[in-house]
């Protein structure tokens, strides 16, 4: 919770207590409950004459009159004197009539824009006499806002995300569970309802169910086999409460609609009572559960709203009210097990598709007994008509994928690209030692050339194109994942970053971190390209590198920055991630340089100023990233070559722009970028001083200039003869 | 056992009035001693009473536990049962096996609770005089019969009779209310009710269209002074009334009086027993014959008579009344009724599940009667040339038989008002020992109740679908039963699983005076409703908006919502000597969400359940400020849900 709002709400409760002792009547002018609402809201055609529409739907500066059916409004921006669209405003009781727990509606006012995601939610007046008595109404107001900037069209329901399916979470109220429950269904039902009417929503046409001919009389058995039963249940543990021998809801559910599955629930007399009391469109369910809780609970009592249970199908959830509710009188199908709760449920809505896939969501809540408080959280069970009972099987279903499947086929052209440049890159330093012999310390295009393209595509299209940026927060996140749940959606998710990852880890432990680092981190190539290019650009003359003293200490830094905050997040995952903005990352790709506050903006162009004058500065002594890579770089497979003269000559040292070659000619792979300089020069006859050497040497001696070997020196004049053995 | 409680019957006494009443007596003090019968009984529905089942019954029914009538927490009863109340004048509805009382439904009575007889719409249903009060506030309940289709209860209507003013009652079974109440016309002492089964005619109508009645008191037709002073031009008439309209559809004028109504199951014939076939106007006279009758109606040809003009009316009453009596009914092929001679006073007239037989009791005579209906059909076609030739059976069960239910199972159950027990006979075996086989023991069981029942009821016992699973029974002294409360006693409703071969005692319930006959169904039998459709009440305000007060002179219509927790308007002024008429529609949806409204020194007081619209006329009297409240528990807010009547001087 933000600190100043909790800070807010105790001075506020402050204030009411001290308005309460001095014994000024309550007033309700400031709130809404059972706020006077001017009569011609609900008909009159300018709706915004009346309420205040811009509120909800803050880009637009007029609105028309009510329109369509059921009525909104459309909101408009001046566009240069054009009226141009920019979303819709609606009453909820001009949509739905979804009576809370007072029996009356909140009455909400709903701004969405054009891609339907909702700008603005008002209560103009409620009845609920629980926030009048125990909880502030400055809650119900917290709680609506938890829509703005959601879209209509994505599954949002009262308790913890679950992301895996999809659904977005919202924190409900304690103590207060019918409101938010029918709030939700207003806000959402509402939503939906304008977004359809719109076109934001398409509205795939299912059409109404059609019974086989198959009419049965099914054992419990069989009905649990085939489908025409299923089961839902909770246990304890799942709602973070010890474990108990007893689950928490044990629930059977089924449609009875269907003559099979019905008639073997309810007997003969019992299915064609019920369906007599069904309308068109009408669908009744059962329930019968154990359990040592209750999947009805005591909210529809004065509410009338059965607050654990509803049924969901795509987007749309149905909850029962009280008048939905019939008695099961008992289930007819032999080994039927006994039970503790029972109902059947109407659902009433003609939205509601029997021949589709549906779900039998449970409310779950877990109530800590020392603070009261309450976490909700969401279960579900799958149910499908088993396809005999229906003509012509089971109709279709496009099931949506989950959202990881979804990324990986909406980006495959991207994600294909991505991985020709990692594959790529990898082919091309796979062939580096080709490249070093081609190239020359006065024309290294042949490694460069291969490098600075890699650069390019990395920085625009990796970097500021795909948003995939590495970072330390994964490697936080992995530390996590593996210490307590791994979970492969959840990098599964980011396509790039997922396959990205795999590239750093085979080449780390092949080559060490340069490759990554040196030649495809969309911020390291920006940081060394603006290096270059600034050298290009004639300010080499104040282009400097650390002196080895300082560079050795320093390059320590960024280690601590790493390890830092991995304590930080065994403590708090989002402090950890708030501190990870020693990354100048998200400001440069994700967000933008522009987008943010001065202070972010300020660090990493100041970074990537110096960058300019000094090669990779956040690199060598920051990057946290960096660090974590360093270090199991120094078990990579494939290091690079020296020969013995290198721990005395040092000529590759001196033109070492990673300051990765220490006084003894050793290479420190943590911080090498593989930038292959050294390589270049290791086969080059004119630079590398003992190469040159032996150069002179045959030259001056008239001998052949052989090639170089692998090893990096000319492979050795043995004549044949002497090799032929005389006796 | 069996065989001395058969020799105790053949030991019986002459029921002479003299020995009747030392029977009575007698009786009484028996009821002491059948304490310790009770204490034994008790000890054998323990799991000890495995021992006495010597006596050839089946050794698994014996040990068999009996169910439990007894309810857990949550736990819904399984059955509906329908009561009368005797003179508290209502219709109560219980939840069976456990015996609560969940609901009672006023109707010819004023109720304070729900304001019947106070608001206009009911006073409207129960009549009212010409100054606007209503025209009775007594009644006396006795029997409930609810409508049929296809032989089972269909969850349409039940029907009550009032014997003080000849009044029957519709009760809608969907909201428990009732709502039309028709006075017959020319008769006294309105008693046995019955609901037709199927038209007689028409095989579409396989449903209740009418309602029988029977009278018990002969009156000078009409009764507007003539013939006071000759009890012998007195007469009774049996009616039949309208189950949709509640019209009286004819009457019949008959010999003798009515009692107890039954119908067949075929729709072809209603029959009712008749104790006092003599035209008595003392018990004496009551008593003089040895045999009484039961008076079998054909249904079809009285219907055709009324369509054929033959008929006569009484005094302002419209009312075709077609002549079956004796005299006028000579020739079985045309006869409008068929009487069967039953012995001395009988009570009851009970329909079997099988459809075959009517069984009337004899209350002073220690039998019960057995009349097969295809024999009396056989009558009517002229195949049978003696009435009493359709009695296929007339056993002794003990002394005071009167009502008699089912299980289904071929066994019947009668109360035994006199030895305050019940007996459990077979019919079948009744009727080969009634046909000369000696060696067939009809009496299956024999049960002390206390004391001294009358009515009794099986679950299901008057449909095609007899279960013979429990068993009530209605006595009419409790004595020692409960906690003494004075001179007045509950009443001992007693429950009994009838299961098993023996019957078991299994609950007492005291119940206040005094019902009568009552009945048992399944609960998925009925479909009730949750709320009101509001559009059910023409008068009602469906939007706060339209609450208000609208005057016409002195006359003012006050129009109110009820929304929990405020009534709108929230105060409401009107001149000293205005006629007001209140209308209080309750908006609120919820399901239980009544609300009621009380105005105080206006004597007002009545509720509105959810969606449902009520009104009370009145006139304003009394300046000053009445503070209308809500009497029905609604909201958190309950105590503050008021409105400011203002009555300005």
């Amino acid at each position: 919770m933000n600190p100043f709002s909790a800070l807010r709400s105790a001075t506020m409760g402050a204030l009411l207590a001290v308005a309460t002792l001095l014994g000024s009547p309550p007033s309700f002018a400031q709130t809404a409950y059972e706020a006077p609402l001017p009569a011609q809201i609900n008909t009159d055609p300018d709706l915004c004459a009346h309420v205040a529409c811009t509120e909800v739907l803050p880009t637009a500066s007029s609105f028309s009159h009510r329109m369509g059916k059921p009525t909104y409004v459309e909101g408009y921006r001046d566009d240069a004197g054009q009226r141009k669209l920019v979303g819709y405003v609606f009453l909820s009781t001009d949509i739905v009539d979804i009576p809370a727990y007072s029996g009356k509606p909140v009455i909400t006012l709903i701004g969405m824009d054009t891609d339907g995601i909702i700008t603005g939610t008002k209560i103009l007046r409620h009845s609920e006499p629980i926030l009048l008595l125990g909880i502030p109404e400055s809650v119900l107001t917290k709680f609506v806002n938890q829509y703005l900037g959601k879209f209509v069209g994505d599954k949002i329901e009262i308790g913890k995300a679950r992301n895996e399916e999809g659904y977005i979470g919202l924190d409900a109220i304690t103590g207060a569970t019918v409101t938010v429950i029918a709030q939700n269904q207003v806000v959402m039902r509402s939503g939906v309802a304008i977004a359809r009417q719109v076109g934001i929503l398409k509205v795939e046409p299912r059409p109404a169910i059609r019974y086989s001919a198959i009419d049965e009389r099914l054992s419990w058995e069989q009905l649990l086999k085939d489908g025409s039963v299923r089961r839902l249940t909770v246990k304890s543990e799942q709602l973070g409460m010890p474990r108990t021998a007893e689950p928490y809801v044990d629930m059977f559910f089924g449609h009875l609609n269907t003559p099979s599955v019905g008639k073997s629930i309810l007997g003969e007399s019992g299915y064609t009572s019920l369906m007599s009391r069904l309308k068109d469109n009408e669908h009744a369910i059962f329930i019968i559960s154990n359990g040592y809780d209750s999947f009805k609970g005591s909210g529809f009592v004065r509410g009338g709203i059965y607050d654990r249970v509803q049924v969901s199908q795509d987007m749309d959830a149905y909850t029962f009210r009280d008048l939905d509710y019939l008695n099961l009188w008992g289930v007819q199908a032999p080994g039927a097990p006994s039970y503790k709760e029972s109902a059947i449920f109407i659902i009433r809505d003609p939205g509601f598709a029997a021949a589709y896939p549906w779900s039998l969501v449970f409310l779950g809540n877990k109530l800590d007994r020392n603070t009261g408080h309450r976490d909700f959280v969401s279960f579900d069970s799958e149910y499908w008509v088993p396809a005999k009972y229906m003509e012509g099987g089971r109709p279709k279903v496009v099931k949506p994928d989950a959202p990881w499947v979804r990324v990986w086929k909406m980006r495959t052209v991207e994600i294909v690209l991505f991985s020709i440049l990692l594959v790529g890159v990898a082919a091309v330093y796979a062939m580096r030692d080709r490249l070093t012999r081609l190239s020359t310390r006065k024309n290294k295009w042949p490694v460069d050339g291969f490098k600075y393209a890699a650069w390019l595509i990395s920085i625009f299209f990796v970097g500021f194109y795909l948003l995939a940026q590495p970072s330390i927060t994964q490697v936080l996140t992995w530390f996590h994942a593996l210490l307590f749940q791994w979970k492969w959606e959840l990098f599964l998710t980011d396509p790039f970053i997922f396959l990205f990852w795999i590239f750093i880890i085979v080449t780390v432990f092949l080559w060490g971190r340069g490759l990554f680092c040196g030649w495809l981190c969309p911020f390291g190539s920006l940081s060394e390209l603006l290096y270059k290019v600034g050298a290009k650009l004639g300010l080499k003359r104040f282009q400097f590198m650390l002196p080895m003293k300082w560079h050795n200490r320093l390059k320590w830094v960024k280690y601590f920055v790493f390890f830092g905050l991995l304590a930080v997040s065994m403590l708090s995952m989002g402090l950890a991630e708030k501190l990870a903005e020693v990354e100048p990352f998200k400001t440069t790709f994700l967000v933008g340089l522009f987008s943010r506050s001065w202070p972010y903006t300020l660090f990493a162009a100041g970074l990537l100023g110096l960058s300019i004058f000094t090669e990779r500065p956040f690199c060598k002594y920051l990057c946290p990233l960096g660090a974590a890579l360093a270090m199991p770089s120094t078990f990579r497979w494939f290091g690079l070559k020296r020969k013995q003269e290198c721990d005395s000559c040092k000529a590759c040292a001196v033109g070492c722009g990673s300051l990765a070659i220490d006084d003894k000619g050793r290479i420190d792979h943590r911080e090498c970028m593989l930038c292959l300089d050294c390589m270049v020069m290791y086969t080059d006859e004119h630079a590398c001083p003992p190469l040159a050497q032996e150069r002179k040497r045959r030259t001056k001696a008239g001998l052949a200039l052989t090639p170089i070997g692998a090893d990096g020196y000319y492979i050795p004049i043995k004549p044949v003869a002497a090799a032929t053995p005389k006796a | 056992m069996q065989e001395t409680k058969m020799n105790t019957v053949e030991a019986m006494p002459d029921p002479s009035r003299r020995k009747f009443l030392n029977t009575a007596a007698f009786a009484g003090l028996a009821g002491a001693g059948l304490s310790v019968g009770l204490s034994a009984c008790n000890k054998e529905s323990a799991p000890a009473a495995g021992a006495p089942a010597a006596a050839g019954a089946p050794v698994a029914a014996a040990k068999a536990a009996y169910n439990d009538p007894h309810l857990k927490p949550g736990e819904l009863d399984t059955y509906y049962g329908l009561w009368s109340g005797g003179h508290t004048g209502d219709f109560r509805v219980l939840g069976l096996p456990s015996g609560r009382e969940l609901h009672r439904v006023p109707c010819f009575v004023p109720d304070a609770l729900v304001g019947w007889g106070h608001t206009n719409e009911s006073k409207k249903i129960m009549g009212t005089k010409a100054d606007g009060s209503l025209r009775y506030t007594v009644g006396d309940t006795h029997h409930t019969h609810a409508s049929y289709k296809d032989g089972n209860y269909d969850g349409r209507y039940a029907w009550i009779n009032d014997k003080i003013n000849s009044r029957i009652a519709r009760i809608r079974l969907d909201y428990f209310v009732c709502d039309k109440i028709t006075e017959l016309p020319n008769v006294q002492g309105f008693h046995g009710i019955f609901p037709d089964k199927r038209d007689p005619v028409d095989p579409a109508v396989n449903y209740t269209t009418r309602v029988f009645c029977g009278a018990e008191f002969h009156i000078p037709l009409p009764n507007d002074g003539r013939d006071v002073d000759s009890p012998e031009k007195y007469r009774t008439l049996f009616s039949c009334v309208d189950a949709e309209t509640m019209e009286v559809r004819w009457q019949a004028l008959i010999d003798g009086n009515c009692d107890l109504v039954a119908t067949s199951f075929d729709g072809k014939l209603a029959a009712t027993n008749q104790y006092n076939t003599e035209g008595g106007y003392h018990y004496e006279g009551m008593m003089s014959a040895e045999r009484d009758a039961c008076l079998f109606f054909n249904i079809a040809r009285i219907e055709q008579a009324v369509k054929d003009g033959k008929y006569t009316t009484y005094g302002t009453s419209r009312v075709p009344v077609v002549d079956a009596t004796r005299a006028a009914n000579t020739d079985p092929k045309t006869a409008l009724v068929c009487s069967v001679s039953v012995p001395k006073n009988p009570h009851g007239v009970n329909a079997s599940p099988d459809a075959k037989y009517f069984i009337c009791a004899g209350k002073l005579s220690p039998t019960a009667t057995v009349i097969e209906l295809s024999k009396v059909l056989d009558w009517f076609d002229g195949k049978l040339d003696d009435e009493d030739k359709a009695i296929v059976a007339e056993v002794e069960l003990g002394l005071g038989p009167l009502h008699t239910a089912f299980d289904g199972r071929g066994n019947a159950y009668t109360t035994l008002f006199l030895d305050s027990q019940i007996v459990k006979w077979n019919v079948d075996a009744a009727i080969k020992f009634h046909s000369g086989d000696k060696s067939a023991q009809y009496v299956v069981d024999r049960l002390d109740v206390h004391y001294q029942p009358g009515h009794i009821n099986a679950s299901q016992s008057e449909t095609m679908f007899a279960d013979g699973k429990w068993l009530c029974v209605g006595c009419k002294f409790s004595k020692d039963r409960f906690l003494p409360v004075g001179p007045l006693h509950a009443e001992t409703e007693q429950f009994v699983d009838i299961s098993g071969e023996k019957m078991v005692l299994v609950a007492d319930h005291p119940v206040r005076p005094e019902p009568h006959d009552f009945i048992i169904f399944k609960r998925e039998l009925l479909q009730p409703k949750q709320v009101y459709d509001i559009n059910e009440f023409p008068l009602a305000v469906k939007d706060p908006k339209e609450a208000g007060v609208f005057r016409d002179g002195n006359k003012v219509t006050v129009k109110i919502t009820s929304l929990a927790p405020a009534f709108e308007p929230r105060e409401f002024k009107l001149q000293l000597g205005d006629e007001v008429t209140i209308i209080l529609t309750n908006l609120d949806k919820i399901e239980d969400l009544t609300h009621g409204f009380a105005i105080p020194k206006y004597n007002v007081n009545f509720i509105v359940n959810p969606q449902e619209t009520a009104s009370v006329t009145f006139i304003a009297d009394k300046p000053g400020v009445f503070w209308c409240y809500c009497t029905h528990f609604c909201h958190a807010l309950h105590l503050e849900m008021r409105s400011r009547m203002i009555v300005e001087a």
